[in-house]
């Protein structure tokens, strides 16, 4: 099971002027110590369109971490706006929080950004180059979209381990024209040799 | 009876593995297959016992779920206590879970759609050892040890109090290890496996008791499970799947020699599970017409592969109750209530059936107390010390008391415990770090949090550590559950990460197919390449970093032993040691044959003269020897020259004749010479005394501190008390001890207080006491007392290290005590009690006698310990007396206040606590603690 667990992100300076640095404050869990850091990103979706345009605000490294929960701000700075479509300022768009060990990415912490001016004039009639000193940067806080994915939190010889130790079982109860260089991928190998009692 | 199908109980027709119902009766867990991961869900128990509940939406019904065991639980078990509740499951793990004491998150961070969890669980210890599927846990009584089984064919026992200590791994069966039970009073652990077998175990010595095939010869299609069961009065086991006349049968096995002459008959399919009642009922009184002398008997359901429950006594030929096809498949599992009346039961078919009986069907269940009665009319050992449900129903006579109960209880809790209602009984919150309170560090969190460059530029955040874990720090979590139309174009961003990481998602957002989803091959290749890149990096890092972990100096426990191999020493045999203790005792072992003993005239070997030795002194500071004689000729008189080396700083000595042994303490150097006299140097050189001439030659000379001790060939032993210049021992002729054919000396001693001690071949060891002249008996190897005590149970983990003092020197590191206790299962209780009685006191007045202080100190606990468990309550009281002495002054009391330097009164406040653990004795316990705080406001 994972080692880190977040147990929350708050937004900090939210809503706030789209020049401001983005500022999180991040609560995690830690279930032992970790031998190493682990890897904190920001990412700025520049475009909906094209991944092209993500930009990686900042990322740092977080430790040492023991057992315990702790916290931490990351704070990073507003997106370079030279990197970003036009047609893409105003708008929603999201900004991203991602968490690696040992580089492997284990919770992807998602929310929506709604840039917007202000200014009911500037809202009806929005220049053409976007006026990015007017525009104010909203992170909906209230709805994160987290999603977590397993990773190998030990070493590099346990990885070895794992792979090693892939039950055989379901492979003997292949059909004999089966050979045991066509077995199916592992990810169609049943979790439980229980369930093909 | 009633019958229940909770529908609500599922796991969305997967199978359950198993079920276990908390102590407290309110809640049970259930564990199996989850969506792509094992599962274990704690339900709430109101919502099955009453039917208005049930329709009440505001009664929760699932109160937690943990997804977090990789691969399908296959055992749920709550320790005794409620807890902890531990899981072990196909991912090879065990985890134990505890309720987290802070409130919320309601939800897991980010599952906005998911039920919410009611409570907390929290996985505060992952134990790895096994190396296949885990197939049963099991709490010890107590909860001093939890075991687990698995199909790697071992059984695992975890320290339950120091997780994840192995305390031993039982090695034997030859097949998956499907099952196990302990013995309720804590003697045995068994287990059954697919090899056929029913093996018990000793918790004494973790050696197999007994091994039991006969009835599982026949066996033959392999069950998930077998999960046998212990009677709740100890007396017998019920196995899983046995066979008898190739029916199956669930065997039944006596304690009482293991014998297997009866069992359960009538299921058509193998019995996979067995649960006994954890009540002792007795017949129902009917209407007033006291049928006296009807005997206790057991409830136990037995569930099997083919589909049905049976329910017996075993007061009853026949069973209670038969229910057929109750499930669709086989049942896995079956868990009381712990007041007996009610029984939950799960199947592979992924439902939950509940039964309810009545007092009219099943008798009236014993109370704790009658139950106690029983096991201590059969086992002699009282279980109730620190059987919780038993204590409740102590009143507590004195606040005093009840401050202590409740301070233990405080710190047995502090971790951030949370009991049932725990946390209903302390709505405050108080978020607060080293005085500072949460929201305050929030507030400047970025201006205090450290932040550091690495050496490649990198920002580094040292995070703040809000909480230890299990301290119960609270932290509010703010939550709002506004929601916002998603914008699909943008939900891919959320769940989609690089391929180059291997991994399963488990997205908790509902993974829409964007109709924007654009192609990124390029972008996931050139991420691929830059992530494998940086993970390879940090394997070499990781390597790197294991290299470099300096090795760690082994310590062996109570003490480093320094053995010192001497070139050109007398006796090529003899060995020094050197213990780096806060006695630095010196042995000398001489080989036996050499010691000649006719009884009359007793000769003790003494040393052949050597040209030249050295020898180490003492290694703190380390003070060498080197001894070289006859080194020069003056005047027709041969010198011999005595050379010290101490911290570098050398000087040297001429004496007159030649040098035999030469000895010494950090204190002072003593040294005998072949014309019977010895010489006594100070630390720098001095001569303190001028030589002393003794009537033989000396055969062995030790020095601790400023005592010296000198065993002349005569079989006589003196020993001097150099700074006060007085003789503690004046020649006491050795024949008292040595009286007897072909007894040697083994081993000589003399301790930091200056009581010389004296190991026999026999294994016998002596002591002289100077003040009463005697010798007395302080070890003996061979004394059945010791072997047949019982007394591990009155060690703690720290205790059972041992002390190291000369007692233990003389009695062998590894004390054969106990060692035959375990073969004394049969003999009676008051007997056995009486030999470790014996041997306890014999251990404290040995101690007193070695002036060890510290060995006192650890057997007079020990001893308090056992005279509280097995309630010598005179003994205590004379004990404390003696240890508390008068509290009003008066000239003519000969108490003396202190012991071996201890104040008796510090001893006291440390034995007071141990007498409190047991309830029974708070009246002892008040009465000396008043009498104590009395004195200390004095």
């Amino acid at each position: 099971m994972a080692k880190v667990q977040v147990l929350n992100v708050a937004v900090l300076d939210n809503p706030s002027p789209f020049g401001n640095p983005f500022q999180f404050e991040i609560t995690f869990e830690c279930m032992e110590d970790l031998p190493e850091d682990l890897e904190w990103k920001i990412i700025y979706v520049g475009s909906a369109e094209s991944e092209e345009y993500d930009q990686t605000l900042d990322s740092v490294l977080v430790g040492p971490v023991p057992a315990g929960r702790h916290m931490f701000v990351f704070q990073a700075e507003a997106p370079n706006t030279a990197l970003i479509p036009e047609s893409d300022a105003v708008g929603v768009t999201v900004v991203l929080i991602t968490c690696t060990y040992r580089g492997q990415e284990f919770i992807r912490i998602g929310y929506y950004v709604n840039n917007e001016y202000t200014d009911p004039e500037l809202r009806e009639n929005p220049p053409i180059r976007p006026n990015y000193t007017q525009l104010q940067r909203n992170i909906l806080a209230s709805n994160p979209r987290v999603t977590r994915f397993h990773i190998n939190w030990e070493g590099a010889a346990d990885k070895m381990e794992d792979s090693e130790n892939v039950d055989p079982s379901p492979n003997t109860m292949l059909p004999p024209s089966c050979l045991p260089g066509k077995a199916p991928p592992l990810a169609l190998v049943p979790d439980n040799s229980m369930d093909c009692l | 009876m009633k019958l229940l199908k909770p529908s609500w109980v599922n796991h969305n027709g997967k199978p359950i593995f198993s079920v276990d119902i908390h102590p407290d009766g309110t809640k049970f867990a259930t564990g199996g297959q989850g969506d792509d991961s094992g599962k274990v869900v704690i339900w709430n128990m109101a919502p099955v016992l009453r039917e208005e509940d049930e329709k009440n939406e505001n009664v929760p019904k699932m109160l937690c779920q943990m997804d977090n065991h990789l691969a399908c639980v296959n055992c749920v078990r709550w320790s005794n206590n409620g807890l902890y509740l531990a899981s072990g499951g196909d991912d090879k793990l065990v985890m134990v879970w505890k309720r987290a004491a802070f409130i919320g998150p309601s939800t897991v961070f980010g599952s906005s759609s998911k039920l919410a969890n009611v409570e907390q669980w929290r996985c505060v210890t992952i134990l790895r050892n096994h190396t296949g599927d885990v197939m049963d846990v099991a709490w010890s009584p107590h909860d001093m040890w939890l075991a687990s089984c698995s199909v790697d064919n071992t059984i695992v026992i975890w320290n339950a109090r120091k997780f994840p200590e192995i305390v031993t791994s039982l090695k034997g069966h030859t097949g998956l290890v499907k099952g196990l039970t302990w013995d309720p009073v804590g003697k045995y652990i068994a287990s059954q496996a697919d090899d056929h077998s029913l093996k018990v175990w000793r918790t004494m010595d973790w050696q197999l008791e007994t091994n039991i095939t006969k009835p599982f010869n026949e066996c033959g299609g392999t069950t998930h499970v077998l999960r046998l069961s212990w009677s709740p009065d100890g007396q017998y086991i019920v196995s899983a799947h046995a066979m008898n006349n190739s029916g199956p049968t669930a065997q039944i096995i006596e304690r009482d020699g293991w014998k297997t002459n009866m069992d359960f008959v009538g299921h058509r399919k193998a019995v996979t599970v067995v649960k006994f009642n954890p009540k002792i009922f007795k017949k129902k009184q009917k209407n007033g017409s006291s049928q006296k002398g009807s005997c206790p008997y057991c409830c136990c359901a037995v569930g099997s592969k083919d589909r049905s429950l049976s329910v017996w006594l075993t007061s009853l030929k026949r069973p209670l109750v038969v229910i057929h096809d109750l499930f669709d498949k086989s049942i896995m599992d079956i868990t009381w209530i712990l007041n007996g009346l009610g029984i939950l039961v799960c199947s592979m078919d992924g439902t939950v059936a509940f039964l309810d009986f009545s007092q009219d069907e099943l008798g009236d269940p014993l109370s704790e107390e009658e139950k106690n009665t029983i096991h201590q009319n059969i086992y002699g050992k009282s279980l109730a010390i620190t059987m919780e449900t038993q204590l409740s129903t102590t009143v507590i006579e004195n606040p005093e008391m009840l401050k202590y109960q409740q301070e233990r209880q405080g710190a047995e809790h502090a971790n951030a415990v949370s009991g049932p209602g725990h946390e209903s009984q302390t709505p405050k919150l108080t978020n607060v770090v080293n005085g500072e309170s949460l929201e305050d560090i929030r507030k400047n969190l970025l201006k205090k949090q450290v932040e550091t460059r690495t050496a490649d530029g990198r920002r580094r955040i040292t995070p703040l550590c809000i909480a230890q874990l299990d301290t119960g720090i609270v932290l509010l979590m703010q939550h709002t559950s506004t929601k916002i139309e998603p914008m699909k174009a943008l939900d891919s961003r959320f769940t989609e990460r690089s391929k180059a990481t291997p991994g399963v998602s488990i997205s908790s957002s509902p993974a829409g197919v964007s109709p924007l989803d654009r192609v990124k091959d390029i972008s996931t290749l050139k991420d691929s390449k830059l992530k494998e890149d940086t993970s390879s990096d940090s394997e070499d890092k990781i390597a790197s970093k294991a290299l470099a972990i300096p090795k760690r100096k082994t310590e062996i426990d109570g003490g480093e032993v320094v053995e010192k191999r001497k070139k050109g020493r007398p006796r090529k045999d003899a060995k020094l040691f050197c213990f780096r203790l806060t006695q630095t005792p010196v042995i000398s072992e001489k080989e036996p044959s050499r010691v000649a003993a006719p009884a009359a005239l007793l000769r003790l070997p003494t040393p052949s003269v050597q040209k030249s030795f050295t020898s180490q002194v003492c290694a703190e500071p380390s003070v060498y020897l080197e001894v070289e004689n006859e080194v020069s000729t003056v005047s027709g008189s041969r010198l011999s020259q005595l050379r010290c080396c101490r911290d570098g700083r050398e000087w040297d000595a001429l004496l007159p004749s030649r040098i035999t042994i030469a000895t010494g303490s950090c204190d002072l150097l003593a040294v005998s010479c072949e014309d019977r006299t010895l010489a006594i140097f100070s630390a720098c050189g001095r001569k303190l005394i001028p030589s002393i001439l003794l009537p033989a030659p000396v055969s062995s000379l030790h020095c601790s501190g400023f005592y010296v001790m000198a065993l002349t060939a005569a079989a006589t032993l003196s020993v001097w008390d150099v700074q006060k210049q007085i003789a503690l021992v004046k020649n006491e002729s050795l024949h008292t001890v040595l009286s007897g054919a072909d007894i040697t000396i083994t081993q000589t001693l003399l301790t930091q207080q200056g009581v010389p001690v004296i190991g026999l071949s026999n294994g016998k060891s002596y002591c002289f006491n100077s003040s009463l002249e005697t010798w007395n008996l302080i070890a003996d190897k061979q004394d059945s007392l010791v072997q047949c005590a019982d007394f591990r149970n009155c060690l703690t983990s720290q205790d059972a290290m041992g002390t190291t003092g000369p007692l233990s020197i003389m009695q062998g590191r590894n004390i054969s005590a106990g060692r035959l206790a375990t073969r004394l299962s049969s003999t009676p209780h008051h007997l056995q009690q009486g030999m470790t009685l014996a041997f306890l006191e014999n251990q404290l007045s040995s101690s007193l006698t070695l002036s060890s202080s510290t060995e006192y100190r650890h057997w007079l606990i020990i001893y308090t310990r056992f005279l509280v468990n097995e309630g010598y309550e005179q003994r205590l009281r004379e004990l404390c007396k003696d240890l508390l002495g008068p509290v009003h002054k008066s000239s003519g009391s000969a108490w003396e206040p202190n012991v071996l330097g201890l104040r008796k009164r510090d001893l006291l406040m440390e034995v007071l606590p141990v007498i409190g653990q047991n309830l029974r004795f708070q009246r002892l316990f008040t009465e000396y603690q008043d009498q104590l705080e009395l004195l200390r406001n004095k």
